[in-house]
């Protein structure tokens, strides 16, 4: 048994939350890459919130192969393979704000477009359309003052939750980490723990595989 | 929205399978399309097909579910959402209009979104509005030229669409929060917003069903003015979209779990089917269903069918109605037999509109489930498929894409040969295949089922009502 960790009670509680989405049609759209970067230089910030980091909520369920809506679109309707992997490899857990995220995916396509200049105006299969999401945070009745009570929130709670507090958080946080992982530094000691489970890679497995581990880090560190 | 299977005339025959083309169900001896003869080679496999038992006549419609009986499929906390996004909602009212109370994919949804709405305590009303043979001559026009098609747009058209806007808006009240429009027909109801203004209420939202990214210009210069006066539009895909000054959201078409079409089924009962149509569980089943049309393909599934079969052996059902009431549809049948020849494993199933449970049970019997086609609408029988974990061949046109991502809840092609290698592949893969299927069924768990319309409706009041 862990030292550190029995079953110690919060100074503050967990309240679990979850958001509701309805997506915008945006003004902005692209039939070609140097459409796109213009685009995706001129779109509000919540098109970019919504392509990558809402998308992964929206595909949750895949469990490789699928990182962004921009890397997608460039690797199945734009045919560049090249383009649609670097997008790809966009970590959005490696942001905390959108217009670094903004400036990274135009870093990759401004270089791409100087290296392979053929490809800009090569009309895509069909255009990428901008959209953007509207959100309705809502609290569910689920609180944990203590790590089994979390435990059992983990495992109850929607992946519309789980994305919520550990993917959306670091936008809303503006720090590398994430609601379970502040809670569990600030409010019960046990940074640690917190830190075992930031580190859990979100791009090679579902949502719901992303629910199970944190689940058995937290119940490892109960037993 | 459009009509999910594809299914339409009351032709219920059910007469011995026509030799060399498999059973036919619906389909009256002595009145093939183009009256063309019928192969008369004996073919022992079909001899042995029974009958195909369909109904005569449609079943009473069953009642609605109720938000509870969605908790198993979507889960408690899901339920809770929607209860939680409607609290807000509790004492404000909406009214849905379209132009039918029956049949068409509209009415079918909101026969399932209306009485949901008003469980979660948001008071919704549902009105048709009505009109002669000549407005409903003139919407339908309207309906092709929005698609695309040629037209020309006179002005007594346009005093008869504005004529029955104007009486249905003398025969309604509006007093509520919310007044939702399907489709164009009644667009000329948003007059009414300005006196529903005066009151210090009411936001009005388009739900525009059908797809406006290559309207006919004069039909559309004479509708947009009305539908720049909504608060509002919404529409199935970013790609049916037009550039408007009023905010537009993306609302899916969807299908409901707990319908015929796509509840659970006793294995009894697909079995029993199966026997019916003499469709042979103990091999591969490829099946596409929709109506028979040309723009479903369905000459292209018989050919990459034949293609594939070269090398792996299965059997083709072709399910779907539309060849009854409709002239196009039964010489696209004809034109189905002829590329069928007299292969005994492919299985042509012409079927009445209420044949629900049984292309519930050939969906869920099928192997593959393929849907070649060259236009889609959204394409819900493709959700359909996806909902039963089944490994889906598509075409990459319409809302297809949105619901099929490539290689990952199904796979995308654009030709016969592409299809024809796919039904290879994913025969000879299962575990591949069973793998799209999973991610397909996720996929419309997540966002195509009627729950997640509900959802989607309840947070568009909010937002529109000031309540986020």
């Amino acid at each position: 048994m862990n030292p550190e960790i029995a079953n110690p009670q919060a100074r503050a509680p967990f309240h679990f939350n979850s958001a509701a989405h309805l997506l915008r049609i945006g003004r902005e759209r692209a039939a070609n890459l140097a459409e796109f970067r213009d685009a995706l230089h001129l779109c509000p910030e919540e098109s970019i919130f919504q392509h990558t980091f809402r998308t992964l909520q929206e595909h949750h369920f895949i469990r490789q192969g699928f990182s962004n809506d921009f890397a997608h679109w460039a690797f199945a309707d734009c045919n560049e393979a090249g383009l649609g992997e670097r997008l790809a490899s966009v970590d959005i857990r490696s942001f905390t704000s959108i217009a670094d995220l903004r400036q990274r995916l135009l870093q990759i396509v401004n270089d791409y477009l100087q290296s392979h200049p053929q490809s800009a105006g090569r009309a895509a299969r069909k255009p990428f359309y901008f959209c953007a999401s509207d959100t309705v945070v809502v609290p569910t009745a689920l609180v944990a003052q203590s790590l089994r009570e979390f435990a059992a929130g983990l495992s109850q709670v929607t992946i519309h939750s789980i994305h919520h507090h550990f993917i959306e958080a670091r936008l809303r946080l503006k720090l590398q980490s994430n609601d379970f992982s502040v809670w569990l530094d600030e409010d019960l000691g046990l940074a640690k723990l917190g830190t075992r489970i930031n580190r859990i890679d979100i791009y090679t497995s579902t949502l719901e595989g992303v629910r199970q581990q944190i689940v058995q880090i937290v119940k490892s560190a109960i037993h | 929205m459009e009509d999910s299977a594809g299914l339409s005339g009351p032709d219920t025959s059910t007469e011995t399978p026509q030799p060399g083309v498999s059973a036919s169900a619906g389909f009256p001896k002595g009145n093939q399309p183009g009256g063309a003869a019928v192969p008369a080679a004996p073919l022992p496999k079909s001899e042995r097909r029974r009958k195909p038992r369909i109904s005569q006549t449609p079943p009473p419609p069953p009642s609605p579910p109720r938000l509870e009986d969605y908790e198993p499929i979507i889960g408690r906390p899901q339920l809770d959402e929607l209860r939680f996004l409607a609290k807000a909602l509790q004492n404000k009212t909406a009214k849905m209009v379209n132009s039918t109370a029956v049949g068409g994919g509209v009415a079918e949804m909101l026969n399932r979104l209306v009485p949901l709405l008003n469980e979660l305590e948001v008071n919704t009303r549902w009105e048709v509005m009505t009109g002669g043979n000549d407005f409903f001559e003139v919407t339908k026009a309207f309906h092709n030229a929005l698609h695309g098609g040629e037209y020309t747009l006179t002005k007594s058209a346009q005093d008869v669409f504005l004529l029955t806007g104007e009486q249905n808006r003398q025969r309604m009240k509006f007093e509520e929060d919310l007044v939702i429009i399907h489709d164009p027909q009644p667009l000329g109801l948003i007059h009414s917003k300005q006196d529903h203004a005066k009151q210090g209420a009411g936001r009005w939202i388009w739900r525009c069903h059908i797809d406006l990214s290559n309207p006919h210009p004069d039909v559309w210069g004479f509708l947009r003015p009305m539908v720049e006066k909504f608060d509002a539009a919404i529409f199935s895909s970013p790609e049916f979209t037009k550039r408007l000054p009023i905010p537009q959201y993306l609302l899916f078409p969807c299908i409901d779990p707990l319908s015929e079409k796509n509840k659970e089924l006793d294995e009894s009962y697909v079995q029993k089917v199966c026997d019916d149509f003499g469709v042979d569980r103990s091999r591969p089943i490829v099946t596409q269903i929709s109506r028979f049309d040309r723009l479903k393909d369905p000459v292209g599934v018989i050919q990459a069918y034949k293609m594939a079969k070269k090398y792996v052996d299965c059997q083709l059902v072709l399910a779907g109605g539309g060849a009854s009431d409709d002239p196009e549809g039964a010489v696209v049948l004809q034109e189905v037999y002829d590329a069928v020849g007299d292969d005994p494993d492919v299985i042509v199933l012409n079927l009445p509109p209420w044949s629900g449970l049984e292309i519930n049970a050939l969906q869920r019997a099928s192997t593959l489930i393929v849907q070649k086609s060259l236009k889609e609408g959204f394409g819900l029988t493709v959700t359909e498929a996806l909902w039963k974990s089944k490994p889906t061949i598509a075409g990459a046109v319409g809302g297809i894409p949105t619901q099929v991502i490539d290689k990952l809840t199904g796979v995308l092609v654009q030709s016969v040969e592409g299809c024809a290698y796919q039904i290879r592949y994913l025969l000879t893969h299962p575990e591949f295949a069973q793998q799209l299927g999973n991610n397909g069924r996720e996929h419309v768990r997540e966002n195509f089922l009627m729950t997640s319309n509900v959802r989607r409706w309840l947070i568009l009041f909010r937002i529109l009502l000031g309540l986020t």
